[in-house]
């Protein structure tokens, strides 16, 4: 059947119309408040435990911490963007090609690992926590000085610390990716509460209109940033 | 086995990006009944690409909303033929569409037509630089179509987008504020080119007093309200920085939803099945001709296609895949040289200077426009004296400032710690007053890089995976390097405090995870000689009559710039011949011994 | 009718008398259920006319087939169907004679005898002539392939929903009657009235509605309130009069034809604004406070965050794409409710023939408070020229408690 025999202009116009009559009728409900408050209630974890979640606190700060120019990941959500992601497509490599086998191979081509993310961090943090028991006087990492964090963070990235169970690089590789996008992406996703890492760097976020601005050569742009839900921070 | 059987129709488009648009557009206009099959769903700049939710970084931009879902079907990469091919399992290196608009709803819009001379290049090089020229192992070749035979089509594809640019040839003559260097234009682009920002200007700036030719980037992007010939309506470009990777929220963008789709699929012999994965050509090896297509649908089942006219618009990769699948023509061996179903594969050669300002200038980098900006063509295609260089090809240089997304575009100095404080602080110093100067350049086509079937690895149908074996050649370093070499100068006089050069170097490997655009061309390439070419100069293929390739599967190596134009040209080219002459009398359109 | 022409003249005159005897015949008495076939130009025409009263837009329903009907109306008196209308003897109006046709167009009563509701606008098509019902009742019976579609059933509320009560209510509010021509005017006036007041049901919407939905004109001989603007069914239908302000007065005859054959938003001054280089004087407050981020007027931060995109800090839209705001008829309505509607819910173009592209702008409702929607629309309202009148937030809060909208971004 063809439905393009109909002159489907004033008929869809008005089916618009139509849809719009109440089938049901709403209690006047102001659903920014969910999006746009962010009342200091403590976030209910969804993937990682309790202890795993003192280990991202504390690496998360370690990577972006809070100095002079501003808050820091913790203060920013970041570790519970983090978790909002294990806990989606992303953390179950869900749009990866996840097929066997699986071959060790030149950086170049890519990842290779049968690992998706959630199980990278769980192994990751395990063994790094272990190691940390092992050598710093059976303390974990969220438990030792900052300078000694920085190390273990630095021996993961470089890759003098290495496990078994899990790419020591690979796993600090997630850790500082999904930190930076926790930190810099739209608060929907969990982090950059209250834009502040866009109203540190100067950029305004979702607002997506410079029009005005081009022909500006050397101006400064006068807005603060807005986001996705609306808010200015 | 086939679970459903579908009546027959004229024509079956496999895949719906800009080539099955175009091609719907001209089957269906010539009264053809005509099915188009994409394997992504459905979408539109409403509700899909509305705003503000589009200008989402980390959904669109980092986990690539709008592009092809690995985990059903990927391809597997190789640096050479001695290699083990592994999987190319998160995207990086290129980003392929899926859904209905394909690449054409997340591309930037930077629509350029072709060097003439890149047409014809085997015979440009040979007869400028003499045979020698070509290093051993370099398989470039010529297309078989002409620039002249093509330029009305590419006049045409450009009146559809919408393209925002000023014109440097005009009928013979040149004009200033254009490229000298361009192919002939019969007209001006359709609308006035986009404003410069402030990057672009300084760019412009400094290559003029250095003896270039700057001129703005042809942008499908509008730079005005615009109806285009089939009465569909795109708006002025508002420089949002949400281009590539993103759907355009303001009708600005040039995409088959834009620009096509509102007319195609009200037409009453036009149909479009989502959710439908070409996964056989049926080919009929004795009667050299395809009946159909058999698809997998939504809910798994098999179902057939037949149709009279067969026309592959999927994407580059998918298009030499399917033929290779489905045994239409002789695929490439490497060791031989025999065959040709996926020999020629190429990419395209990127890279760039960044120059750093100090913090009394700002970029502004957030205001960004996927095409426009000034760019300059001295350094590409054959436009310069290669004689002393020994290398083929180019690559043009310009500041298309495209966005200043923060998790994928910050720029920052080399030795800038990548966490820490220090970060911190460098993002707050750099990330509104850096400029990139990008060069996009030419891979020539070689024979050890090509496409073939994987012996391991399968996709979610249970069909072997497509594998790529490609790696960079020396004369492609030679070229970059050159041409980057050119973009510093450039770089080093706009004012900066700073300027850091990217590009690669020799015996480096091809990196899948860094973005180096999604140009991969080649697989299914046009010529004049069936034994070195898949299809003819009207992209029918040569073993099936009733079965044509679009897209930059046919080019027989990449050229300087973007391939989209050209790939959109060729396909209203190709269209026009099935119009005008295929209909008429079904057969081959030239004849395998003709040259 | 054609007549033969081998008949010898007396023969012929016969013929002729006979010929127009029966035409006359079938136009007055003709009892049979299928009328002889009507040439086929009358079925064209009939098919003509059908699109000037636009009966497929309410005798459709989404996704089905054309003229089966099924389209809900909320009515005071309860919830109304359309109904099938295709010539199927069972459950359309294949049963229907000219006669019962005409009364059912004329008269709001069907071939059963029971009372239509003027939602089907009969209270409008009662100005058509018999000609245009003549070739409307053909194309119906012959032009449409008969679909089987029972009705729904009307779900009426008591004590309202008494059909017999539109006698009353007929009486006192249906002007019966033919459009007559005004000899005073030409024959271009004569037509474009009887379209407005017939077959185009224009008032239907344009006109005010009294406290038991009676229009509370039918032509402009009727008291000042014909298509003096309306609110119904949370959408505000804008004057079609010719007042400066909110009516048609500024527009031209081409821009009242492009807008009704192809509903671009229409724009009287085609800007270009992507280029065109500012000077201070031709440049409103309002918009340089836009541009320069001045933010301090209330609803202005909101109109940069959402609307400037599409609308541009002067307003102007783009051309033939996204609408003027500048002493737009609508930004200016006495009634804010189809503003406030479109900002909630979002809106779109219809794709026609002449304007394809169904441009469309999103929702905001779960971006904004109620007192954001009504800022930013009292912004607009009170910025380029335009001098509404503003509203509080309470018709923001009324409106949204009726729709149904998205709660999230996402």
């Amino acid at each position: 059947m063809s439905r393009s025999e109909i002159s489907s202009s004033r008929r869809d116009f008005l089916r618009t119309m139509v849809a719009l009559i109440p089938t049901v009728s709403l209690a006047a409900c102001a659903p920014l408040s969910a999006l746009r408050t962010s009342p200091a209630q403590s976030y209910s974890l969804r993937y990682f435990t309790g202890e795993e979640w003192a280990f991202l606190r504390a690496a998360c700060e370690r990577l972006i911490p809070a100095d002079e120019n501003g808050p820091g990941a913790v203060e920013l959500g970041v570790p519970e963007f983090i978790d909002r992601e294990m806990d989606g497509a992303f953390g179950h490599a869900a749009n990866w090609y996840m097929q066997g086998p699986f071959a060790c191979a030149l950086p170049e081509l890519g990842y290779q690992s049968p690992l998706t993310p959630r199980a990278v961090y769980r192994a990751g943090i395990a063994v790094v926590d272990a190691h940390c028991r092992r050598t710093f006087g059976n303390k974990s990492f969220s438990e030792l000085p900052v300078t000694q964090q920085d190390s273990v963070l630095t021996d993961l990235e470089n890759g003098t610390l290495d496990f078994d169970n899990v790419s020591g690089k690979s796993f600090f590789g997630f850790l500082l990716q999904n930190t930076k996008e926790g930190y810099l992406a739209d608060p929907i996703h969990g982090g950059n509460k209250n834009l502040a890492s866009w109203k540190m760097i100067g950029f305004p976020g979702a607002r997506a209109d410079f029009l005005d601005w081009v022909d500006k050569d050397g101006g400064r742009y006068p807005l603060g940033p807005v986001g996705i839900a609306g808010t200015r921070g | 086995m086939v679970d459903i059987k579908k009546p027959p129709v004229d024509a079956v488009l496999i895949g719906f990006g800009w080539t099955g648009a175009i091609m719907g557009m001209e089957l269906t206009g010539a009264g053809l009944k005509v099915v188009a099959l994409e394997r992504g769903e459905n979408r539109g700049t409403s509700p899909d690409f509305a705003y503000p939710r589009i200008a989402d970084e980390l959904t669109y931009g980092i986990r690539h909303k709008l592009m092809q879902n690995l985990a059903r079907e990927t391809l597997t990469i190789r640096h050479s033929p001695w290699d083990r091919a592994l999987p190319y399992r998160q995207l990086g290196s290129f980003l392929p569409g899926e859904g209905v608009g394909g690449g054409g709803v997340h591309w930037n819009g930077q629509h350029w037509r072709v060097s003439p001379e890149e047409l014809r290049l085997k015979s440009q090089i040979t007869e400028r630089y003499g045979k020698r020229f070509i290093p051993e192992g370099m398989t470039i070749q010529d297309f078989g179509v002409s620039y002249e035979e093509l330029e009305p089509f590419l006049d045409q594809f450009e009146r559809v987008c919408g393209t925002s640019g000023q014109a440097g040839n005009l009928n013979g003559t040149l004009v200033e504020g254009g490229n000298p260097f361009e192919g002939r234009r019969s007209r001006e682009y359709p609308l006035p080119a986009l404003t410069d920002v402030y990057g672009a200007t300084l760019f412009a700036r400094a290559a003029k007093e250095l003896g270039y030719h700057p001129f703005p980037e042809p942008a499908s992007n509008a730079s005005r309200p615009y109806t285009n010939p089939y009465g569909c309506q795109l708006a002025p470009c508002n420089f949002c920085g949400y281009c590539e990777r993103f759907g355009c929220y303001l009708y600005a963008k040039a995409s088959p939803q834009t620009t096509i789709l509102p007319v195609l699929l009200k037409k009453p012999n036009f149909e479009l099945r989502t959710q439908a994965n070409v996964v056989r050509i049926n080919y009929d090896s004795q009667g050299k001709r395809a009946t159909g297509v058999t698809y997998i649908d939504a809910q798994g089942r098999e179902v057939s296609q037949p149709a009279d006219l067969v026309v592959l618009c999927s994407y580059q990769l998918n298009n030499t895949k399917l033929l290779l699948l489905s045994g239409i023509g002789k695929p490439y061996n490497p060791a031989t040289g025999q065959g040709v179903v996926g020999r020629n594969y190429t990419y395209q050669m990127t890279g760039g200077v960044q120059v750093f300002f100090d913090k009394d200038k700002p970029m502004n980098p957030f205001i960004g426009n996927g095409a426009g900006g000034q760019v300059i063509d001295d350094f590409n295609g054959d436009h310069f004296d290669h004689a002393p260089l020994g290398f083929v090809g180019g690559g043009y240089i310009g500041v298309i400032q495209t966005g200043g997304r923060p998790i994928q575009q910050m720029m920052l100095p080399k030795g800038t710690p990548q966490w820490g404080s220090s970060w911190k602080q460098a993002i707050k110093d750099h990330y509104l007053y850096t400029v990139n100067i990008q060069t996009h350049g030419t891979v020539m086509s070689h024979r050890d890089n090509y496409l073939d079937l994987d012996p391991t690895y399968r996709d979610v149908f249970g069909q072997p995976l497509l594998r790529m074996t490609f790696d960079w050649k020396d004369n492609d370093i030679k070229m970059t390097q050159y041409v980057t070499s050119k973009a510093k100068e450039i770089a080093a006089a706009m004012g900066g405090k700073s300027v850091e050069v990217k590009m690669k170097q020799f015996g480096e490997h091809y990196d899948t995870r860094i973005y180096q655009t999604t140009h991969n061309v080649g697989g299914a390439i046009m010529g004049n000689n069936p034994q070195s070419s898949v299809v003819n100069r009207f992209l029918q293929t040569w073993d099936a009559h009733n079965v044509f390739v679009m897209g930059s599967s046919v080019f027989p190596q990449n050229i300087g710039y973007n391939p989209l134009g050209l790939a959109g040209a060729l396909t209203y080219w190709s269209a026009k011949a099935i119009r005008t002459a295929y209909l008429k009398s079904p057969g081959p359109l030239v004849s395998a011994g003709s040259v | 009718m054609k007549i033969s022409n081998r008949i010898e003249p007396f023969s012929r005159l016969v013929s002729m008398v006979v010929a127009v005897t029966f035409v006359a015949v079938l136009i007055q008495t003709c009892q049979v259920a299928q009328a002889a076939a009507a040439p086929q130009e009358l079925v064209q025409w009939g098919a003509y006319l059908a699109r000037a009263g636009d009966c497929l837009a309410c005798h459709t329903a989404p996704e089905e087939r054309p003229f089966t009907g099924g389209v809900p109306f909320e009515l005071l008196v309860g919830r109304v169907y359309s109904t099938n209308i295709t010539p199927n003897l069972e459950t359309g109006i294949g049963g229907y004679n000219r006669d019962d046709f005409v009364k059912s167009m004329h008269e709001g009563v069907a071939k059963d005898g029971h009372y239509l509701y003027p939602a089907m606008p009969y209270t409008s098509y009662a100005r058509a002539s018999q000609e245009d019902l003549s070739a409307l009742y053909a194309y119906f019976m012959q032009g449409l392939e008969p679909v089987h579609n029972p009705n729904r059933p009307a779900q009426l509320k008591w004590p309202l929903g008494i059909r017999s009560l539109m006698v009353a209510w007929n009486a006192l509010y249906f002007n019966k009657g033919e459009y007559v021509n005004d000899p005073q005017k030409n024959t271009s006036w004569n037509r474009g009235a009887s379209l407005v007041q017939g077959l185009g049901h224009c008032g239907a919407c344009h006109t005010p509605r009294g406290a038991i939905g009676e229009e509370k004109a039918s032509s402009e001989q009727d008291g000042g309130q014909y298509l003096a603007g309306a609110t119904l069914n949370n959408w505000y239908a804008s004057p079609l009069t010719g007042d400066p302000e909110t009516g048609l007065h500024a527009w031209s005859k081409d821009e009242i034809a492009e807008y009704l054959k192809s509903l671009p938003p229409a724009d009287n001054e085609g800007q270009d604004h992507a280029n065109v280089a500012i000077k201070a004087s031709d440049v409103s407050e309002t918009t340089w406070a836009l541009r320069v981020g001045d933010t301090r007027m209330a609803g202005s931060g909101v109109y940069l965050d959402n609307c400037n995109a599409c609308h541009r800090s002067d307003g102007s839209g783009a051309n033939r794409t996204f609408p003027n705001l500048v002493k737009n008829e609508a930004i200016n309505a006495g009634d804010p409710i189809s503003l406030i509607h479109i900002v909630l819910a979002g809106s779109a173009m219809p794709s026609t023939q002449t304007a394809p592209s169904a441009i469309a702008m999103p929702d905001f409702g779960w971006r904004l408070s109620d007192e954001e929607v009504a800022d930013v629309l009292n912004f607009v309202r009170g910025s380029w020229g335009n001098h509404a009148a503003a509203f509080s937030q309470d018709a923001v809060e009324r409106l949204r408690k009726s729709l149904t909208l998205q709660k999230s971004p996402k």
